[in-house]
């Protein structure tokens, strides 16, 4: 997965208030207008068994992948790796792993916490205001699968 | 006649007798006709009268051939004659025969001897001609062998001849020799200014002369695929530095109450805004002539301010424009400054420092020691003595040109700085470490060294307390740098000013890809690079010394040479190694800027980003390859063409149509494109008129926007549908093309932001392919009310889309953005795999008249036209009217037009552009390809805004914002989702 992950995925709101393109008057950023720009999650480096799962590649390529690469690329293990919405894709991708190998295959799961950052940039008349910047969490899986040693 | 012509007849001539004459033209053909008589040989020629008619045959012959005198008549006719009033009564045989005889003898001489151009073996039938005979002359028969090699070895000769002529040139060593190739290189810049890294280029690079300089446009080897990878993966690296600098000096409300007369708030943030006029940001602006918002646009430029010092009134900005642009911005910015009084050059920085130039003089090398603004003219005149200055800046202007202005009323000045700074762009997430490895902030200095007195900059700096703290956070931010991941992780439009050492200093042996390191980043802070992602880099470390001329000019002056550094590495003990210490003349002021990526619509946000790096004149070289070097591709203009296009961002001047320099790159291109057609014979080039495409080179919006303004005045606000539409508008642009049309406002590009959002919730934004839909939001539902009243603000508008294909095929340049009729959306939801419409194919009616008139190229002047009955059924119905008003022309507009009629291009009167084919076009691509991010065509375009709501008002909600493309040299429509993207 070569392509930055897609910040749609991680679009849904953890936390917080509703965030439209322009925010309503019930959020307390009132009077002025604010463009809300995600910035992408922060990248982390990535070993060759990791897999970052998307929403937007095909289910069945990104299980075709993980496959490729615990049988064909010799991996005892990878690391499958889901943010927001595709939480529930690595989980579904993992568990699809684990059936498709007849229980060779052990699954280990972690979770957590993921810093991301909003813009809000200003739109109004007199051009005063700050450009804002917020942080949100969402949450992430990490789910490790693996062959259990032979002993 | 021409020269040649009369040459070529007179050589015919020469061996003729004289009483035999040739038409010289077609017009006295008759008048040569006569024959004999008067040869002048004969003596007795004077009179016709005279002349013998003894026998009866000839005059019964010349009877018959009379008729030709005027036109062929058959059979006898009365004014033939005219003729017999000049025929002779009788001939004088003797004289006639000796007439007769140099006649024949000279028919012989004719026959016997071949002409003298050409080869031997022309004179052979063709089925005796061999292939090759020229080259090798025992091919040819015996009895030609013998003249073919006497003219093959004069012809050998005379080549031979001709190439020595033109190498009385120097010798190539001369012409190699430093000073000589220094003068060589000077005088090819004359016209078109290089960049500092146009050798490099020129190595590597198909140039082309463009807006004034010589610009890279794509490499000799292939490397799309591998420049997009570095785009969005590493790095790519492009020289910007034709990019032209203005710069502004003044009291910051004065300067923000003329500049804001430039822009408009609608358009988004302007040079006011907050963050942008502290200095931490750069900004990005639609600069318009002054208060003509929407109707005249300039252009896009960005702009910095320099940070403000304490307790001080008095800002610079920096205006960064396209070359094309500079041309209409600068006056504009002339005339709202109220800047009118030009400087007299000794105080602009072109004066040469004759000091300087002594000092530089003995060291020219290759990489000569800079001196800026040495004139051109004065180092031709002294290249006896010291050999030639390398031009550095600008150099195809005069000296005595102005380059600062200043207003004698508010105190504001203008500086035009082109040329004046380097700046190169990084594009891709890694273009962080790139700059990362391979600038090092400026080291300080010892206390020797600044004991020391000298010219310099650095030492004096040091010696300086808040200075060097200044330094030292601005070193510490770079630092950070080494933490981050991804350039897109920081906050768009980040300026960081820094001075670092000489970045040859540290050149690595070998190429190395820079990346990431993790160990590294793990070591800096967590808190400070939490810091720098979310408030960006505080306002005092924005300050550079690069806004200083003098510290400009400096640095300039004093750079090492290349021969210099060079004889300090061999004295270095261990070789490879880095120098110390670090020659003083190498700290170098710089301005690192921020580079937002792709910042609209919902994927791939941020692709893209990268750096730009700004550094005074002179050093471009000494950075470009310390940055090669760390294993960054290197593009063209081709590839900052296709970041704008993944981007989706319009590319400046191309995608400006309603800016002069837009209309301008609009006029060039269609004469290349028009060119580049003719070149291919008449029967290999495509037959636009038939594929339905009225204007492939260019698109005539003017046009577009006017058709479509007029069918919604005509449609009203009652649904209606598009076939009616159809109807609507042949019939209003038949009356329109004779009447010509009334005084109709221009056409514009819409740039409110407002308008821009309403009109794309009304599109229903959706990913690429068109797979999902994206969160809008809450605004005001399409109806036909909220669609009067926005065309009652923006009817001759068009808007910048963003088209996606649904299915297979690759957009081109100039494709047709076309409605689609409801059966055809009625198909699309049946089955998904059918690739969509076909246009049916048109007839070209002009190529019959192309035809006649080369048949005959007298009478179509003057005949009238009749027009051919169409009989293809389908096109029959779309094509009557255009046809109508064709013929309904008097021929004689016509027969001024068919002298441009070329095969398979509309003459120019357009028809209607709207409704010229099976499904209205509301709009054309002006930039598509196939996109390797989003893994299907996709292209960038304007559609008109009252084609576009009239469409949608007639879309059910599922097939919001499908249209058909169509490329010009095809019939095959394509499903397209478009996307007004804010």
């Amino acid at each position: 997965m070569t392509e930055p992950r897609n910040p749609s995925m991680s679009s849904i709101p953890q936390t917080g208030p509703a965030h439209t393109d322009s925010s309503s008057p019930a959020v307390e950023m009132d009077p002025v207008e604010y463009t809300l720009r995600k910035r992408l999650p922060r990248k982390l480096p990535k070993r060759r068994n990791d897999v970052y799962v998307n929403m937007k590649t095909d289910f069945r390529a990104q299980l075709a992948r993980c496959q490729k690469l615990l049988e064909g690329g010799g991996h005892r293990e990878i690391c499958v790796h889901g943010l927001g919405l595709a939480i529930n894709r690595a989980i579904n991708i993992a568990l699809q792993l684990q059936a498709s190998s007849q229980g060779a295959l052990q699954l280990a799961a972690n979770t957590s916490t993921v810093e991301l950052v909003d813009d809000l940039e200003p739109e109004d008349p007199d051009e005063a205001g700050e450009p804002m910047t917020r942080t949100r969490n969402n949450s992430a899986i990490h789910i490790k699968v693996f062959y259990p040693d032979p002993q | 006649m021409s020269a040649a012509k009369v040459k070529m007849r007179e050589k015919k001539m020469r061996n003729q007798p004289a009483s035999v004459q040739y038409p010289s033209s077609s017009s006295n053909v008759e008048s040569s006709t006569q024959n004999g008589a008067d040869a002048p040989g004969t003596g007795e020629n004077a009179d016709p009268l005279k002349g013998g008619l003894s026998e009866v045959h000839p005059s019964t012959e010349r009877k018959k051939k009379t008729p030709h005198q005027s036109g062929w008549v058959r059979g006898h006719h009365k004014d033939g004659g005219g003729y017999t009033k000049e025929m002779p009564k009788y001939i004088t045989a003797g004289a006639f025969a000796r007439a007769r005889a140099a006649e024949v003898s000279a028919m012989l001489k004719a026959v016997r001897k071949t002409t003298s151009s050409s080869h031997v073996f022309e004179a052979l039938p063709k089925h005796m001609r061999r292939r090759a005979m020229s080259h090798n002359t025992k091919r040819l028969p015996h009895r030609l062998r013998e003249v073919a090699n006497r003219m093959r070895e004069k012809s050998l000769q005379a080549g031979s001849k001709k190439k020595k002529e033109p190498a009385k040139s120097k010798s190539r060593k001369a012409r190699r020799r430093h000073g000589n190739l220094l003068l060589e290189f000077n005088r090819r810049q004359r016209k078109n200014i290089w960049l500092e890294t146009h050798i490099w280029h020129a190595k590597r690079f198909h140039m082309v002369k463009k807006w004034g300089y010589c610009l890279g446009d794509r490499p000799t080897y292939k490397c799309y695929r591998a420049c997009y990878r570095a785009m969005s993966s590493h790095c790519l690296l492009q020289d910007l530095s034709y990019y032209c600098c203005i710069e502004l000096q003044g009291d910051e409300d004065k300067l923000l109450a003329a500049l804001s007369q430039l822009t408009s708030k609608e358009a988004g943030p302007t040079f006011a805004a907050a963050l942008c006029l502290s200095g931490r940001r750069q900004g990005s602006v639609m600069v318009y002539r002054a208060g003509r918002y929407p109707s005249q646009p300039l252009g896009p430029v960005t702009f910095l301010w320099r940070p403000r010092t304490q307790g001080s009134v008095h800002r610079q900005l920096w205006i960064w424009a396209h070359p094309t642009l500079k041309q209409d911005l600068l006056p504009e910015l002339q005339t709202v400054c109220q800047c009118c009084e030009a400087v007299i050059p000794p105080a602009a920085p072109v004066e040469v420092n004759p000091t300087l130039e002594a000092d530089s003089e003995p060291e020219n090398t290759p990489e000569a020691k800079p001196v800026p603004g040495t004139k051109r003219k004065r180092s031709r005149k002294d290249a006896t003595g010291p050999p030639a200055k390398k031009i550095l800046g600008d150099g195809t202007r005069l000296p005595s040109t102005p380059v600062s202005w200043r207003s004698s009323s508010n105190g504001i000045v203008i500086n035009d700085l082109t040329m004046e700074i380097v700046r190169y762009r990084l594009i891709g997430p890694q273009s962080h470490s790139v700059l990362v490895d391979t600038l090092e902030a400026a080291t300080g200095c010892d206390e020797v060294q600044k004991s020391q007195t000298c010219s310099l900059w650095w030492p004096q700096h040091c010696s300086d307390e808040a200075k060097m703290t200044l330094h030292q956070q601005q070193a510490d931010i770079f630092n950070i740098l080494k933490g981050i991941y991804s350039t897109a992780e920081l906050p768009s439009g980040t300026v960081l000013g820094l001075t670092v050492d000489d970045p040859r200093l540290t050149l690595p042996r070998k190429r190395v890809k820079a990346l990431p390191c993790v160990k590294q980043a793990q070591e800096v802070d967590e808190e400070k690079r939490r810091k720098l992602m979310l408030e960006g880099v505080p306002e005092p470390c924005c300050q550079s010394f690069i806004w200083e001329q003098s510290v400009r000019d400096n640095v300039t002056d004093n750079k090492i040479s290349e021969q210099e550094l060079n004889r300090m590495r061999s004295e270095v003990l261990v070789p490879g190694s880095r120098l110390s210490p670090t020659p003083l003349q190498g700290r170098v002021p710089i301005l690192l800027v921020h580079q937002p990526g792709k910042q609209v619509g919902h994927e791939m946000s941020s692709w893209g980003a990268g750096w730009d790096l700004l550094l005074p004149k002179g050093w471009g070289m000494a950075f470009w390859i310390p940055l090669v070097y760390r294993g960054v591709r290197i593009g063209g203009l081709n590839m900052s063409l296709k970041h704008s296009q993944n981007k989706a961002a319009p590319h400046f001047p191309r995608d400006y149509p309603d800016c002069p320099a837009g209309m301008c790159f609009q006029e060039e291109q269609e004469a290349e494109l028009l060119d580049k057609f003719k070149r291919h014979p008449p029967a290999k080039r495509t037959n636009y008129i038939k594929h339905g495409c009225v204007a492939p080179f260019r698109c005539p919006w003017q046009q577009l926007a006017e058709e479509w303004e007029i069918i919604v005045q005509e449609g009203g606000s009652q649904a209606r549908t598009t076939a009616q539409a159809d109807a609507v508008t042949e019939e209003r642009t038949s009356q329109q093309a004779i009447s010509i049309t009334k005084p109709l406002s221009r056409f514009t590009v819409l740039r409110n932001r407002k308008a821009l959002r309403l009109l794309s919730a009304w599109c229903r934004p959706t990913t690429s392919k068109g797979q999902r839909p994206c969160r809008v939001g809450e605004l005001p539902p399409i109806s036909c009310e909220a669609v009067t009243s926005f065309l009652s603000a923006h009817a001759m508008s068009l808007v910048w889309v963003h088209v996606s294909l649904l299915s297979k095929g690759k957009p081109e340049y100039h494709a047709m953005l076309c409605v689609p009729t409801p059966e055809d959306l009625k198909a699309l939801g049946n089955r998904q795999g059918t690739g969509g419409p076909q246009e049916p194919p048109h007839r070209d009616h002009f190529k019959s008249r192309i035809k006649r008139r080369k048949k005959e190229p007298k009478k179509a002047a003057t005949s009238s036209v009749t027009p051919d009955k169409p009989d293809g059924k389908e096109a029959e119905l779309i094509f009557a009217s255009d046809l109508d008003t064709n013929a309904s022309k008097d021929p004689k507009s016509f027969s001024e037009s068919s002298s441009d009629l070329v095969l398979g291009l509309w003459p120019d009167p357009l028809p209607s552009v709207a409704s010229h084919c099976s499904r209205v076009t509301v709009g054309w691509v002006t930039q598509g390809d196939f996109s390797m991010s989003a893994g299907c065509g996709e292209a960038l375009g304007f559609v008109s805004v009252a084609g576009l709501l009239n469409t949608l008002l007639n879309q059910t909600s599922e097939h919001k914002g499908k249209l058909l493309l169509r490329n010009p040299t095809s019939l095959h429509y394509r499903f397209a989702k478009i996307n007004v993207e804010v």
